[in-house]
């Protein structure tokens, strides 16, 4: 199956939050309390039962007196996920057909390890301490419905379909470059984007952590190695020089 | 020739056990995490099992590492001339003809051994906790980035350092193992493996 994506258009979106409601409606997420920060974006960052938000963004330029810029965070569906690679436990995070990846928090263990793996510090954990985020509404994707936060958006701000295709209509629509279409593999959550991606809160070169990079090509694999080595080693030592006997030990003397 | 001489005291014995015990509890759900191997499953049930197991293995663990700084920390900080000797010598495994130096209670490459475990263990055990026991907030990220290798480093030298281990205190020793049954060995196999502490104790 062709990948599926989110194309995400700040320039669209109007700061309405119906995304960050439909997720939490789709989701049956409870609602938190949050305090008045002096900003209509609320909550300050995704927690355990937000899978998605809405980020605001006031810059100023000389041109542009008051801009604005939405932007939505969540999950981004790594080609190549920091938080599978790190998660130890099998199928708690998964692919789906649709190539979004998402989560069983049965088989979760809330090690806590994946946010450490997450170039864009995503995993939230709920009180029972499993993973939760956005799992591109696979269980609506996979009944040909669209995800609940694109469905509701009324601008286009995020629209749903098929990665390479919503690649090409951003590129028509005059985006010389989308972020996150060849990043980690590309990312499943794709942003049009005017300005460079710094000036709309995202790094301009998302990577998994080095150290996770390492330990996934050279200390992995060294545990069978030292392990094999060990017992290697030891069968040629035996082989080669044999046991120190009582007998042999005494001989020498 | 049939006489006996002391090596491990009771609880040496049984400390010796519960490490090694907690150790391969602790090894082998670590493979199991490494891998995701999910054969692991007809054993511990399920990954949400094998973590308490690893978790709670690894209090045992850190109880007992504990408890052998009593008995081998001092001795495994005393380097001589012999033991670097020893060392050079590669403790006479490398060859049926060299004659390795007398030696204390314990051997240079005991001691050398016993200061990695020791460290490594401390690091792991210190690791491990950091990852088990983090708030939920995110900023601890680097912190829990950095436990995770170090917890990986030591476990990568320790699943090699172990078997070594076990190898030359059963098939590379013949003997040597019943110190870790009986606390006893042969006054023989101590006068040629530990001169140095058989001439100490003074039998
Ligand atoms: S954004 Fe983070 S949580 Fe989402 S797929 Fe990428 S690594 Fe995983
Ligand atoms: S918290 Fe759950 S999903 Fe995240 S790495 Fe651990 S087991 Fe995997
Ligand atoms: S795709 Fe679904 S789970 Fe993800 S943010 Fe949108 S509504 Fe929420």
């Amino acid at each position: 199956m062709a990948r599926k994506a989110l194309l995400i258009s700040p320039e669209r979106c109007i700061g309405c939050r119906g995304c960050q409601t439909a997720c939490k409606e789709w989701n049956h997420l409870p609602g938190t309390k949050t305090v008045n920060r002096g900003t209509v974006e609320n909550p300050p960052d995704l927690t355990p039962y937000l899978y998605n938000r809405i980020r605001y963004i006031e810059t100023a330029t000389e041109a542009d007196m008051v801009r604005w810029l939405f932007v939505s965070q969540r999950c981004m569906h790594c080609g190549d996920a920091g938080c599978i690679k790190i998660c130890p436990a099998p199928g708690a995070l998964f692919r789906t057909k649709e190539g979004a990846v998402a989560f069983n928090k049965e088989k979760c263990i809330g090690c806590k390890l994946c946010v450490a793996g997450c170039p864009f510090d995503v995993p939230r954990y709920d009180d029972k301490d499993k993973i939760s985020k956005c799992h591109l509404c696979y269980d609506r994707t996979s009944e040909g419905l669209l995800p609940a936060c694109a469905k509701t958006c009324p601008t286009g701000a995020i629209r749903y379909g098929e990665r390479d295709a919503l690649i090409g209509m951003a590129k028509k629509e005059g985006y010389g470059k989308v972020y996150g279409e060849a990043d980690l593999d590309g990312l499943g959550a794709l942003y049009a984007f005017i300005d460079p991606p710094k000036l709309y809160g995202m790094s301009e070169k998302p990577a998994i952590p080095e150290s996770v990079v390492f330990w996934h090509k050279v200390l992995k694999p060294l545990a069978y190695i030292g392990l094999g080595g060990a017992v290697a080693a030891a069968v040629l030592h035996y082989v080669a020089f044999g046991p120190k006997k009582d007998e042999e030990v005494k001989k020498d003397e | 020739m049939n006489k006996m001489v002391r090596k491990a005291n009771a609880f040496e014995i049984v400390n010796h056990w519960v490490l090694a015990g907690s150790f391969f509890v602790l090894a082998v759900s670590g493979f199991g995490f490494l891998f995701q191997l999910e054969q692991l499953n007809s054993v511990f049930g399920s990954f949400n099992t094998m973590k308490v197991w690893h978790n709670w293995a690894g209090v045992v663990f850190i109880v007992s590492l504990v408890l052998t700084i009593v008995h081998y920390l001092s001795v495994s900080l005393r380097f001589t001339s012999d033991d670097m000797e020893w060392f050079s010598k590669a403790g006479g495994y490398l060859s049926r003809r060299v004659k390795a130096p007398p030696q204390d209670e314990l051997n240079a490459g005991q001691k050398l051994y016993y200061l990695v475990v020791l460290v490594a263990g401390i690091a792991i055990s210190a690791s491990g906790l950091v990852i088990w026991l983090r708030p939920a907030s995110s900023d601890i990220t680097r912190l829990v980035l950095i436990s995770h290798l170090i917890h990986n480093i030591c476990f990568d030298l320790l699943v090699f350092a172990i078997p070594a281990h076990i190898y030359l205190a059963t098939l590379a020793n013949p003997g040597t193992f019943r110190i870790m049954v009986y606390g006893t060995v042969p006054l023989e196999w101590a006068r040629k493996r530990h001169q140095k502490w058989v001439q100490k104790i003074g039998v």
